[in-house]
């Protein structure tokens, strides 16, 4: 009887076999996948990130492109966070099943150039007679999407920056001036300061400077300025006449620097006007939440934030201001890039796509819901403007943000290579340290020294 | 009137023959293989291979993007270099140290309180047990409010007493504390477990302590303690390896901060793999924690196995 027994040798040939079906049939199922619907039609794949707002559009485009281009077919994978479709991207790279085209996230944007893994499209939109144009793009752009060597890997989708959210209610009720994007109504930082302090009370109604005021049970604070994050901390950083990148590197230690994102810290520790949070997570309820609920006077926050914190989706009117200048105004411009990856089958039409993506319709989507900032020249002129600014969500100084602020105030920045490794380990702790109440002097200069290091590394 | 004569049997019916000639003994054990095929082929796809990748990857840089590149011990020597892995180390051994005792008297303390025959005690075991079946995402949302500085329950709570605002989640030195606190809620796993080693201890033990005059003390420490031993050395052991893999209350309410004072070894090796981009060294850091949970393993199998209580050692 043994003798009929399955035997180990047997078993693990049975398993080797198995294993061998599953992988072919993998590899079978991928190519089926892989293979265009018609002879005639070549199917591009699109990978993104998104809440339902973006989604939604990007679905709206690729019918419209589709219509326009009906040899094309784009497949569009969907992940709801830029996180996690960074990681999505990244297994897909180890897999080798990467879209044809993708979002890249401005700060892996460099790095990926880097490696070579997104497509050269610098001819192609040298000889577009659309996107070619000396001025299609505002000066900027060409600054944050060109490398050294002036190629362009992918075209930067938008612009986003901060601002000040207010409280339009509150401000006409205590009859102070908000802020605004003109010359003369961005405040400056003794002005803010001041401001802040009018519009924080503790419980019994006293503010900062007065006798008996308590910082442990303020019931509403002036504002909130996120510190664990680059973008607002690099305005803030140029305004007071620094920078946070300069030449590869983290710069985050020069003594300008330093001194504006002291300046933030103190906002918490020393003039008692802003909550004790490193970011916005911290808060324990949004800022939208926290204007709407009478418990924060101003925010400052991305410019996307436009979409949600609106006169039209909050109880309190929502009005937008320039943020305060320690020196010179400033603020820092990214925005996701749309590239062709290098490896794809279909390099024409993964250009046709992205083109698409560049072109007026698909950004004034996003510009009509408060979501982004034009990046193309035509969409900031009045005649432009008039396509997207939208009564409700666009307060009415938003006209002149866009097209005398940004024009002027606006900085692009490219980050360099490490910098997501280096924030990480070294940059994202010292800010949480200062948030936290450290001196910056006591933790900045470490480790910008330790994170420069990494990036050194990374950019061999 | 033509007949149509069937002279090859249909392909089912000669599968169904082939499987009755073989004997009873092969035909259970093709059944058998069949049954627990979806364990091993688990192991051998979740476990097995990742194991070899991970091993291979161990002496090659790769970040993901590019293909691998052989770079011999150089993540090895990585390990006794890198600034942040002492951190690391400090974390999880701390969140160890700290969580798994408290967790197993807290767990204890109230499998005590509901072994007991009162009206509604079923009721009592539902609700300390509930905060176990919380999912992990939901239970950290909710804590990393409750910690919150300026609206969290618990420095409402403070503040209500007349304390000051604690930055629980924002101060390096209180982080780690704070996640302990929030492994303490989870405790209702730990208490089943103890509540069952109590039923299971025999009343006659108590009785014939009684009759000799031993207090609530007395019983507690030499039948309650000895009988139970089994079921803390099981709770140890599971709550070590359990602590030393921390990872989703880490990510979701600190994502390693403040100051990477919450930068636990899992999370650690999550880092280096998907936003440092060095797949090789986060497959040398996961050697580490298997190294280190191994060595911990036989050193408490070791010291603390010995004095475990086993009524029938022999079984």
């Amino acid at each position: 009887m043994a003798g009929n027994n399955v035997s180990r040798r047997d078993f693990l040939k049975a398993m080797g076999a198995s294993a061998a079906f599953a992988a072919s049939m993998t590899q079978l199922g991928g190519k089926l996948m892989a293979m265009p619907h018609r002879q005639d039609v070549v199917g591009i794949s699109f990978g993104g990130w998104g809440g339902v707002a973006e989604d939604e559009g990007v679905r709206a485009a690729i019918e419209v492109f589709q219509a326009e281009n009906p040899g094309i077919t784009v497949e569009w994978q969907h992940t709801p966070d830029a996180g996690e479709y960074n990681r999505v991207l990244l297994t897909n790279f180890a897999a080798g099943t990467t879209p044809d085209t993708s979002f890249i996230i401005a700060d892996g944007y460099e790095t990926y150039v880097a490696q070579g893994i997104l497509l050269d499209i610098t001819d192609q939109i040298t000889a577009d007679p659309v996107l070619g144009q000396p001025d299609y793009f505002m000066p900027q752009e060409a600054a944050r999407c060109a490398d050294s060597n002036g190629r362009w890997h992918g075209i930067g989708s938008c612009w986003v920056g901060h601002h000040i959210y207010y409280n339009a209610q509150l401000f006409e009720d205590e009859g102070i001036t908000p802020p605004g994007f003109a010359d003369d109504e961005i405040w400056d930082w003794d002005t803010f300061i001041s401001i802040a302090k009018q519009l924080t009370i503790d419980s019994a109604g006293r503010h900062p400077d007065d006798e008996g005021f308590d910082h442990e049970d303020i019931q509403r604070w002036g504002v909130d300025w996120p510190m664990t994050w680059w973008q607002p901390v690099a305005s803030a950083a140029h305004s007071n006449g620094g920078a946070y990148f300069a030449d590869g590197r983290i710069v985050l230690d020069s003594p300008e620097a330093m001194e504006a994102l002291q300046r933030l810290s103190d906002l918490i520790y020393v003039h008692h006007v802003a909550p004790r949070s490193a970011s916005i997570a911290d808060l324990g309820m949004t800022n939208t939440q926290m204007i709407d609920n009478g418990r924060l006077a101003m925010a400052v926050e991305g410019s996307w934030a436009l979409s949600w914190m609106n006169s039209s989706l909050t109880s309190v009117p929502i009005g937008t201001g320039a943020l305060p200048t320690m020196g010179q105004p400033a603020c820092v411009l990214q925005a996701h890039f749309h590239s062709a990856l290098a490896n794809t089958q279909h390099p024409e039409e993964a250009w046709q796509w992205v083109r698409f993506l560049s072109t007026p319709f698909y950004q004034t989507q996003f510009l009509k819901i408060g979501l982004w900032l034009p990046s193309q020249t035509a969409l900031t002129t009045p005649e432009g403007l008039d396509t997207w600014i939208t009564e409700g969500i666009h307060p009415s100084n938003y006209r002149q943000f866009v097209s005398e602020y940004l024009p002027t105030y606006g900085i692009a920045v490219r980050i360099p290579p490490g910098y997501v490794e280096a924030a990480a380990n070294f940059i994202d702790g010292a800010l949480q340290a200062v948030a936290a109440g450290t001196l910056v002097a006591d933790v900045i200069p470490e480790a910008v020294r330790q994170a420069n290091d990494v990036m050194a590394m990374a950019q061999l | 009137m033509a007949t149509r004569v069937q002279t090859q049997p249909a392909p089912a019916q000669s599968g169904w023959k082939w499987w009755t000639n073989l004997s009873l003994a092969r035909r259970r054990t093709i059944l058998g293989y069949i049954f627990i095929m979806p364990f091993i082929l688990g192991v051998l796809f979740w476990v097995v291979i990742p194991v070899l990748v991970n091993l291979y990857l161990t002496f090659h840089s790769w970040n993901l993007m590019s293909a691998p590149r052989f770079v011999g011990l150089q993540n090895l020597e990585t390990l006794f270099k890198d600034p942040i892995l002492p951190q690391s180390l400090k974390a999880t051994f701390l969140y160890t140290i700290l969580s798994v005792p408290l967790g197993l008297l807290f767990g204890f303390f109230l499998a005590n309180l509901i072994n007991t025959n009162i009206r509604g005690i079923s009721i009592f075991r539902t609700i300390f047990y509930m905060p176990s079946i919380v999912p992990a995402v939901a239970n950290a949302l909710l804590w990393a409010w409750m910690f919150n500085t300026e609206f969290g329950l618990i420095n409402a709570v403070i503040r209500g007493l007349g304390g000051a605002k604690i930055a629980w989640l924002q101060d390096p030195n209180l982080a780690v504390p704070a996640f302990v606190i929030l492994s303490l809620w989870g405790s209702g796993g730990s208490m089943i477990i103890f509540l069952a080693g109590l039923q299971g201890i025999p009343d006659v033990y108590y009785e014939a302590a009684e009759i000799d005059g031993a207090g609530r003390w007395a019983k507690m420490r030499h039948i309650t303690m000895p009988m139970i031993s089994p079921v803390f050395f099981f709770n140890l052991v599971i709550g070590f390896i359990n602590s030393f893999q921390v990872f989703v209350i880490g990510y979701l309410v600190t994502d390693g901060g403040p100051q990477n004072s919450t930068l636990f070894l899992v999370l650690y090796i999550y880092r280096s793999a998907f936003q440092s981009l060095k797949m090789g060294y986060a497959a040398a850091l996961s050697w580490l924690l298997f190294a280190i949970l191994l060595i911990l393993s036989v050193l408490i199998f070791r010291y603390l196995g010995k004095r475990v209580y086993y009524e029938n050692p022999g079984e």
